[in-house]
Order: C-alpha cells, then structure tokens, then sequence
C-alpha cells in the first residue's frame, strides 16, 4: 500500500507535468524558447544570472520545501489521510502549481519584478502599507505557530532535542569551515554532512539535553530567535541552510525508499469525519477548512514570493519555467505525499506503542481501530495531548517516520531522531528569518511615527527593540494562548492562502489582460481563482466565529482583529480585481 | 561510454556549482547591501545624504564604478524591495 | 623640516609677517620657501618682486611661490572627469557631468586644494623651513583640521570596505575568485586588501592624511597668530586658540600688528592707546603660555628684502 501510494503519487504527477502542465505552457503562458528572459537581458551577474535548469530547480525547491509540507499534512490526517492526499494531489494539481508557475512566469515577462509589485502594475497600486501590516501579522503567527509545533515535539523527546541543539553547532562549524578556512568545498561539505550525521546519532545514543517543560522551552527558543537574527548570516543561518538542503534531500531519499520497500497497508483510518476534531478541538469541516491546514504541499502564497523575487531573476530560458515552477511544486506534493503515506501506514503503530497512555488518559485504543468517526473527535486530541506524550503533529510525523524506516532496518529512535531533526531543523530556520523579516517589516510600520515623535521612532525602529518585539509577541500568543499552535497555524495558513489569492488574481488578470487567453484555458486559471478566494473567505469567516471565540483570553483580540483585517483585505482584493477587470473591457471597446 | 562518462561528469559539475550558490545565496545578497551602502555613503551629495570630505572622494571615485552600478540596480529595485526581502528570507 | 603658519583676518599684516619670517629664516642659513596659499595673493608686494604659480628664487636660502588654488581645482577636476570618463563611460547616460558641477561646488573643495598644496610642498625636500602666507583665519583653520576630519571619515570607509572584502572572502572561498563585467570587460573582484584598488586608495590616503595631521601638531610645526591690539581681537584670538587646540595644534606666539607707539599721543588717539594697553594685559593674563609681541604701526608699509628683514629681527623675534 504504502509503494503503491507513492508510485501512484509519482505517476499522477508526472502525467499530468506532461499534459495538463504542457497545456499550460503552451496555451496559458506561450512559452517562447526564443524570448530572452530577465537572466539575459537584465544581466547583472549578480540576482540576474542564466542558471542550469536542474540547478535552479533545486534553489527554487529548497526554498519553497520548508517545515510546511511536514506540518500541514500531519495536521490534516485527522480527517484520515485520503482526504489530507487528495488535497495534496488535486489541490496542488489545480491551484497550487498553477499558483507556483503563474507567478513565475508573469514576474519573467515584467523583468523579474515580484507578483506583487505586478499586482500592483495591473490591479491598481494598492497600498502598500496594508500589505506590511498584514505581512507583519502573518510573521507574529509564524512565530507563534512554530514556536508551539517545536515546543510541543521538543519537549516529548530528549533525542531530536539534543539532535537539533548538536546540528546548530555543526551548523557554527560548517560556517567558519566553508567561509573562514581554505578548505575545499567538497572537504567542508563532506565534514557537514558528518557532522549532521553526528548530532543525530548523539541524539540516538545520549539525549543528554532534556526539557519537559514546554514553557521553558518557548523561553529558550525566545531567546534564541532574537540572538540568532541578531547573527551576521554567514555565521548560522547560512551554512545551516546548506546543510538543510542535504537533510531534505537525504530524508526524501530515505523516506521513498523506505516507503517503496515497506510493504504495508495503512492502519490509520482512510476517512473519519467530514467535521473531525482538526483545529482547536473544534469540529472543522473539511471544505472550505483544509487549506487553513495545508498549506504548503498543496497551495502557498509564500512561494509566489519566492517564484517571483528570486528564481524569474535566473531562469534560463522560458521552456524551462515550467520544471522549475510547476515541477517543484508538484515535487513538493510528492514530500507532502510521503509525510501522509508514513503516518497513514504508522501512525496507529505508533498509537500502539503508547497503548497504555491512552487507555490512561481516558480514550478508547480499540474504539479509534473500528470507529472512524470516534477517531476524528478525539484523533487530534490523543497526538497533542501532554500526558499521552506523542508530540504534537511533528510528533506523530516523526514517529511513524522513524516506525517506517525500520522497514529498511534503521533503529526506530534513529530514524525518529532523524525526521525529528529533518522538520526541527526546518522550524529553527524559519523562526530565525521570520524574526529578521518580521524586524525589517516592523522598522517599515514605524516609520509614520516619525512625524509625531523622534524620540520613540528611534526606540522603536531599533533593530533589538524590534526583535524582541516580534519575538515576546509570538511567545505571548503561544504561551498564553494555551500552547493552541493548531489555532495559530491555522491563521497562519490563512494568511498564506491569502498570499496565494493576491498573486492567482494577478495571475488571472496577467493571463486576461496581457495574455488575452480566453475559452477553456482562461477558466482552467478562473475556476480555481474563484474557489480558492471563496474557500478561503469562507474558511475565514468560520475561523472567526468558530475558533477565535474559544481561544484564550489573551489571543481572541489579536487574532481576531487579525482575523478581520484578513477578511477586509480579501474584499478589497476582490473589488480590485473586478474594477480592472471591467477597465479591461472598456478599453477594448 | 565516453559519452555517458562525460554527461555525469557536466551533471556533476552543475551539482557542485549548485550546491556551492546554495552555500553562499545570503552572504552575496549581504554584499550587494554593503557595496551598495558603500556606495550610497560617497555618493551622498547626490542624495542629501552627509557626504566624506571631497578629498577622499576625488580618491577613490575613478575606481568605484562597478559598485555605483550595484547601487544604481538597488535603487532601480526600491519599489520592489519589501518582496524581494521576503523572496530572500524564504519563508515555508 | 619646520612648517610655520601666520593666522589672522585680511589686511592684519599675514603676509608682512610671513615675508619678514621667512627672510629672517634664510638669514639664519636656513634653505626656505614661502608659499602663499591664500587666492588673495600679496606676497610678490611684500618682496616687491613678480610671482607666480612656479617656485622663483628672491634671495640666498630663500625662494617665494603663490599658488592658484582655483587653477589648481580644476586641474583635479579635469584630471578626475577624464579618468572617470574612462571607467564611467556607460553612465554617460545619466549625465555624470552633473557630478561633475556639483563636485566643483561641493563644501570643502578649496580647503581639499589648500590642504594638497600644503601637502605638495612639504613633501619638498630641498628645504629646511616652509613658511605659509594663509588665507584668512577661518578658511586657513578648517584647512588645518582637515586631516582630522577626513581621517574620520576615511577610517570609517577603510572600515567599510573591510568588511566588504570580507564577505567578499567568504563568497570566493566557496566560489572561487568573483568576476564581474565592468563595461564589457571582465574584471577580479579580489578579496585581497592589497588587490583592491578602493582600498590601496584608502589606505595610502589615511597615511597621508595622518603625517600630515601629526606634522600639524607637531613640534616642527609653528602657529602664530596675527591680530591687533583692539577689544574685539582678544575674544577672536581666544577662539582661535581654542578651536585649534581641538586639533591638538599649539599657538606659538601672537603678533599684535600696527602698534600705535608715541611719546606723546595727541587726544584724539588717547582712548584707542588706553585700548591697546587693556588689550596686552587681559591677553598676557588670560591667554598664559603664549608670547605676545607688539609690531608698531611703521611710517612705510615694509617693501623689499631688507625691510622685511628689520621687521624680522627688530619686532618678530
Ligand atoms: N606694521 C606695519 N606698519 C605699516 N604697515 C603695515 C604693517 N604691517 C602691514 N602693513 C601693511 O598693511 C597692508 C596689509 O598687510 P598684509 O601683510 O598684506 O596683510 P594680510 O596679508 O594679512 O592681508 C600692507 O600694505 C602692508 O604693507
Ligand atoms: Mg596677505
């Protein structure tokens, strides 16, 4: 079952690369092999640079493939993991690699400029000060969010905490070897990548760094966010990125072999309920919900950022957008794909392997095997509950992980540890550039106080200030707001999927207007436009009125005001989108 | 045989070319910043910004060409800066 | 070699007193030059001789220059446009030569001159002595901070480009050497200090900048204010003296320029003699440390060698 889902996966997407995406490609963006792209004629050598396809394929995917596609799914599979595949197949084949791939090829036709400034270019300037505020909020919930997945993993297990600790100092070493030292780049990689191998083999052997105590952990990962933006980048977050990309590609590598030799039918429930226990404890129907869940994997407005700011700059020819846009994205289902599989196949060995916990924290073991929809009420509430112990979402993803890879003979706890650091390492990474994107976004909001008084604009606007802002604010939210990190992301998501709603209205306007596709190709990008814009409005709304009023006291203004500026945003795009639109017509007529 | 020899030798080559701007996309976005401030900072007069003493200038200026060039490409981005920050800082 | 500078408003009696000095020098034995770097120039009347941009010979040991500060700007200039002209040739696009108008009037240009000129000629070193004819006063004390001022900013920018070059070392020791297209050519972007043309400017600039910022406060260097004996020049030479120990510079001796010395003054210039004495004794009291000597007021501008000379060793010494 397991070979079969990810073969499967691997021939859904690659036979719709060559068809849907090659209609695409060839009736959508007209790719012109001829073109000259930005890389060639806004050379500078520098961000504009030709790259080899294959190349820049792996940037591109090693940017977009953070802790999202982990976190996401390992959320979602409360609903059972086919509805949490699906969405990862149909929802990246329909809207989330056209996102991806859309966004990158409007940004190479206007000189590698992003999707949001194109926006700006064919949707009227919209203000830019909106935009920060609402960035800045989505970086307060990342915080949060990621604050809570790690703690609550971190905190049930010794291994992958000592593991991620270790990495970050093999992460310093790698750093003064590759930039301070003349050692050759294979020397020093290789050296890494031991090093990696080290930390998580320590953590197996000796998990000597213990932490129980999940308060105390946000208080260390404070303190640690707002040290390590503070680090000129070469010395952490660099090499720790390099190393990252072995670790993805390593683990994936793993992860498939061992999911193609494993052999073994899914014990987790296929589907429980259409309103399962997702988000908050909260009956969370699927539809319009799930892309509040996953995010990455199926859909992310972020990699519209990343399509449009960094890779449009390098791509090398136009016929090449299509395997580095659209074939990252579904590259990223296939990982999404594997998370699902290996929970789906493990997931309940791993409810066995604590069977006495769960008896003792008053739920029924037996009841979960036979009654899917029983396993949809209590399903989130046994993987995030403290005294059953399993971790949270990354902990049943690194449960079954390492359940999995002893197929292939790994050590449980090894292989445990192993996915453990592969999603904690990804999570460490994005506190520490969320809290410097987060300080630079909050030095842009303070700059209108300025004109009223010098003296707080200058407290406000310095970089520490800013810093330990941004991070106590996440730590609230998380710490008071009851370790709810399901609520958190799910804001988050929001967020994100509002990301991608910007960037597929100004793709679809690009593909009207400029492109001047009509028929079916124009409603292969309309279709999901308008579903998406109205799941996640939908979704939205529920998520005020459903889950910010049971939210602890402390986050139900933030995140409700948050919330409804969301809300406010989508409107307004909406109302946007549609006044040019109508220009559009005016102007032909 | 030869030619496959040599289709791995270039994959290899592109692997290694890869993994090597991967090690260094941040620290080259962290130069451009600084040639650009540098720049920015001798080129003040332009924009209003205190400028060293002309002496200094008159100095190095006939050598600073390419990292006006660099600051010139930086302003030309201002408008887009915010999402290029975003796109640098990947986040997910 | 010495340095010797005369500091005063116009029409004190700056040139009188560098002329007479530097006569007095080369009386001495010593091989000296005068140089007028004030664009006022009045030193060829002192020694009632033409002068000019070249170094002439006016007596055994001594020889007399003035120098055009303006001509030697756009010299810069010129010189700087041609080279930029070189290197920025695809900027000509965007109207470089509006650098150009602004870099002409920029603050600081002609104390930037000033300051090469002095630069130039104490670098001579056929002399034993240099006597500077200055501009006035506050022209002539931003010149002497200048090396102050500019090695700031210059350490400043060597600090930048240090780490410049250091990311730049990072980069090329994953990458290899950096390269990049200046203008169609490819160029090395070395991370090496000694490779970088940037730096070598900074740093050979720095070091000029701070022997000549040493030699200005040394005691090779001799400051000497020119004034006369009025209320409102006592408060100004405070503020000279003060201003300049700033910059770690020592005022060696204050001339008191056009002294009226009469027997028996007439009334009308009884109050202006009371004057005189007030003066000399608020400043031998308030100002310590400092010589003052009084020039009287002579019967005839002093013109020509000789009377220079009497001024020199009658009232200067
Ligand atoms: N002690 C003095 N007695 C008479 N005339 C003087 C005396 N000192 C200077 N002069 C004359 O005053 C005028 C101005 O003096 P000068 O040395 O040229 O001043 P500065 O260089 O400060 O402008 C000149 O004509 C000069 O000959
Ligand atoms: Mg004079």
């Amino acid at each position: 079952m397991t070979a079969l889902i990810v073969l499967f996966a691997a021939a859904f997407y690659i036979f719709f690369y060559f068809t849907y995406g090659k209609a695409l490609e060839r009736n959508v963006v007209r790719a012109d092999g001829a073109r000259p792209t930005p890389a060639y004629t806004c050379r500078d050598n520098c961000d504009y640079v030709p790259a080899n396809k294959f190349v820049l394929f792996g940037h591109h995917f090693a940017s977009i493939a953070g802790a999202g596609p982990i976190v996401g799914p390992a959320i979602a599979v409360v609903w059972g993991w086919l509805p949490a595949l699906l969405w990862v197949w149909f929802g990246n084949l329909f809207i989330g690699s056209i996102h991806d791939y859309l966004s990158l090829m409007a940004s190479v036709r206007y000189d590698g400029k992003s999707i949001q400034y194109v926006s700006g270019e064919l949707m009227g300037k919209s203000s830019k000060y909106i935009f920060e505020v609402y960035i800045y909020f989505t970086m307060i919930l990342i915080v949060a969010a990621f604050m809570g997945t790690y703690g609550a993993l971190a905190s049930k297990s010794p291994e992958i905490l000592t593991a991620s600790v270790l990495f970050m100092v093999a992460a310093v070493v790698e750093g003064q070897l590759l930039y301070k030292t003349k050692l050759p780049f294979w020397l020093s990689s290789v050296i890494g990548v031991v090093l990696t191998i080290g930390a998580i083999v320590v953590g197996f052997v000796w998990p000597f760094i213990k932490c129980p105590n999940i308060q105390l952990l946000y208080m260390f990962q404070v303190i640690y966010i707002i040290l390590a933006a503070a680090l000129p980048v070469w010395f952490l977050l660099q090499p720790r990125d390099y190393l990252n990309s072995y670790i993805l590609w390593g683990g994936i590598i793993i992860a498939t072999t061992a999911a193609v030799f494993a052999f073994r039918g899914f014990n987790w429930p296929a589907y429980t309920s259409f309103a399962a226990r997702v988000i908050s404890g909260q009956p969370s129907p699927f539809w319009p919900t799930v892309p509040l869940v996953i995010a990455c994997g199926a859909l992310s407005g972020f990699h519209s950022i990343v399509g449009s700011g960094t890779t449009s700059k390098q791509l090398d020819n136009e016929l090449s957008g299509l395997f580095v846009g659209y074939g990252a994205m579904f590259m990223e289902g296939m990982l999404s794909t594997i998370v699902i599989t290996s929970i789906g196949a493990f997931g309940f060995t791993v409810f066995q392997g604590v069977a006495d916990k769960i008896t003792a924290a008053g739920f029924d073991l037996a009841k979960m095997q036979t009654d899917a929809a029983y396993f949809g009420q209590v399903g989130a509430e046994v993987i995030n509950s403290t005294d059953i112990g399993i971790g949270g979402a990354l902990g049943i993803f690194t449960k079954s992980f390492g359940q999995m890879l002893n197929v292939i003979k790994v050590p449980v706890k090894l292989g445990t540890t192993l996915g453990g650091l592969w999603a904690s390492a990804f999570v460490l990474t994005t506190l520490d550039t969320t809290n410097r994107l987060a300080r630079y976004a909050f030095q842009e909001l303070v700059e209108p106080i300025k004109k009223v008084s010098k003296g707080l604009h200058a407290v406000l606007a310095d970089r520490w200030v800013a810093s330990i802002f941004a991070a106590c604010l996440g730590w609230f939210l998380i710490a008071k707001g009851g370790n709810a990190y399901t609520a958190l992301w799910a804001g988050f998501a929001g967020a994100n999927q509002l990301l991608a709603s910007i960037a597929m209205l100004t793709a679809a306007t690009w593909v009207k207007k400029v492109q001047k596709v009509g028929g079916g190709m124009l409603a292969a990008v309309l279709i999901p436009t308008f579903v998406l814009w109205t799941t996640v409005f939908v979704a939205l709304v529920w998520f005020l009125f459903v889950i910010v009023p049971v939210t602890a006291a402390a986050l139900r203004v933030i995140l409700g005001g948050f919330v409804i500026l969301m809300l406010v945003l989508d409107i307004w795009l909406m109302y946007n989108f549609f006044k040019s639109w109508n220009e559009g017509k005016q102007n032909k007529a | 045989m030869g030619r496959l020899l040599d289709s791995l030798k270039r994959g290899f080559r592109s692997f290694d070319k890869g993994m090597r701007e991967d090690a260094t996309s941040l620290i080259r976005k962290q130069l451009d910043e600084e040639e650009s401030v540098f720049a920015l900072l001798t080129m003040g007069a332009f924009s209003g910004l205190p400028s060293p003493p002309t002496g200094v200038l008159l100095r190095i200026l006939p050598h600073m060409s390419r990292e006006i060039s660099v600051m010139n490409k930086r302003s030309a981005g201002l408008d887009d800066v915010f999402s290029q920050t975003l796109g640098t800082f990947d986040i997910d | 070699m010495k340095t010797y500078f005369f500091l005063g408003k116009g029409g004190v009696g700056k040139t009188t007193a560098s002329a007479a000095w530097s006569v007095g020098l080369a009386r001495s034995g010593m091989k000296t030059l005068v140089a007028s770097i004030d664009p006022a120039h009045n030193l060829g009347d002192a020694f009632a001789a033409d002068l000019g941009d070249r170094i002439t010979h006016v007596a055994d040991n001594l020889d007399a220059v003035e120098v055009n500060i303006d001509d030697m700007i756009r010299a810069y200039l010129d010189e700087l446009s041609v080279k930029m002209k070189h290197t920025y040739s695809y900027m000509s696009a965007m109207n470089i030569d509006g650098y150009f108008d602004i870099l002409k009037d920029s603050p600081g240009i002609e104390e930037y001159a000033t300051m090469e000129a002095i630069k130039k000629f104490v670098a001579l070193a056929q002399y034993d002595a240099v006597v500077f004819d200055t501009p006035p006063t506050g022209m002539t004390i931003r010149v002497l901070a200048m090396p102050r001022v500019s090695l700031l900013w210059t350490e400043q920018l060597v600090k930048m480009r240090k780490r410049i070059l250091a990311t730049r070392g990072m980069v090329e020791n994953v990458q290899g050497r950096l390269e990049a297209q200046v203008d169609g050519e490819t160029v090395v972007l070395s991370s090496d200090e000694k490779e970088d043309p940037i730096m070598q400017e900074l740093v050979a600039y720095r070091e000029e900048l701070k022997t000549l910022k040493d030699m200005f406060s040394s005691d090779q260097s001799y400051v000497s204010i020119v004034t006369m004996a009025e209320d409102l020049a006592l408060l100004e030479t405070k503020r000279i003296i003060e201003s300049l120990g700033k910059f770690r510079i020592r005022v060696h001796a204050i001339y008191l320029n056009k002294f009226f010395a009469m027997a028996n003054p007439p009334d009308e210039i009884k109050g202006k003699m009371e004057e005189q004495e007030r003066v000399v004794a608020r400043m031998k009291a308030e100002i310590p440390g400092i010589a003052v000597k009084d020039i009287p007021l002579l019967r005839n501008s002093p013109r020509g060698i000789e009377a220079l000379f009497t001024v020199y060793s009658k009232y200067l010494v």
